[in-house]
């Protein structure tokens, strides 16, 4: 088993009468388990051009049965106006400007039980959109295992 | 305009051959601009032993802050199950529009751009009826 942590820390001198500093750390651990990590983990580096909602994440039968996820998504471009939207399902969950990260839990709660490769079903992969230019998105998905695809050409 | 960042930091020593250590600070704005976010809930606490769906945020709540929340806006929420992780098997399931995203174990947080807008609350669903402390925070324009 692995040891990986998350720490968030907030932090304002100005936005109230008094100084906002708070911080929390976390551990990752597979669901129903007291103290035992997860120890798989996918990090990737993508362009997304603008036009057409993408799967970023796809859902699959192996993490939906975990539930136990986390997903790390931040957007690597520098002009404040460009942004992405982030969707689970027919929902989007917000909007990701330039320099913002995103850390949640992604239980993967719909899967349509279909191949990787296939798009087409209703499930929880996770879904982003570029708005006015190309981003380019950093992601890390935290995760207790895979549905692996069968090579076609085996 | 205030100035408020957001830094998260990823770690671990074993789960691959190198150390992951990976750390970004965000500052937060207001939509596509390099003006700070001003306004905020401060950090809220809420005690619940509801094991049902309900309503964190509500958007629709004519008048109150989360009313603000829309698509053309920018806003940020944290939230984080203070319970004991327990046997790891309870959670609280974070929903928007009753679309599940994830689960926050005891001891989980999330930080997570917000659109909000109509019918587009964030909700809560238990998996049981233990009693359940959740602290968060919105950061809004």
């Amino acid at each position: 088993m692995a040891t990986t942590t998350a720490t968030i820390t907030l932090s304002s001198s100005d936005l109230l009468t008094d100084n906002l500093s708070l911080s929390s750390t976390m551990n990752l651990y597979q669901h129903g388990t007291t103290a035992t990590g997860l120890d798989e983990c996918n990090y990737h580096r993508a362009n997304i051009p603008t036009g057409t909602n993408f799967d970023l994440v796809q859902d699959s039968a192996a993490l939906n049965t975990s539930g136990a996820n986390y997903l790390y998504i931040i957007n690597k471009n520098t002009d404040v106006t460009d942004y992405v939207t982030i969707s689970v399902r027919t929902e989007v969950i917000g909007h990701l400007y330039a320099g913002d990260w995103m850390f949640v839990p992604w239980s993967d709660a719909t899967t349509d039980n279909q191949s990787s490769t296939d798009q087409t079903g209703d499930d929880s992969s996770i879904e982003i959109q570029a708005f006015t230019h190309e981003c380019v998105i950093e992601y890390a998905l935290f995760h207790v295992g895979e549905t692996l695809v069968d090579a076609a050409d085996s | 305009m205030a100035t408020t960042t957001a830094t998260i930091t990823l770690s671990s020593a074993d789960m691959m051959d190198n150390a992951l250590s990976l750390s970004n600070t965000a500052t937060l704005y207001t939509a596509g601009t390099n003006t700070g976010i001003t306004e905020t809930t401060g950090l809220a606490r809420k005690k619940f032993t509801d094991a049902s769906e309900f309503k964190l945020l509500d958007f629709g709540l004519a008048g109150s802050q989360m009313a603000d929340v829309t698509a053309d806006k920018s806003a940020k929420v944290y939230i984080k199950n203070i319970n004991d992780r327990g046997d790891g098997t309870k959670y609280v399931a974070v929903l928007i529009n009753s679309i599940e995203i994830g689960r926050l174990y005891g001891g989980d947080w999330m930080f997570f751009p917000w659109k909000g807008g109509n019918d587009k609350d964030v909700d809560i669903d238990a998996s049981d009826a233990t009693e359940t402390t959740l602290e968060y925070v919105v950061f809004y324009e």
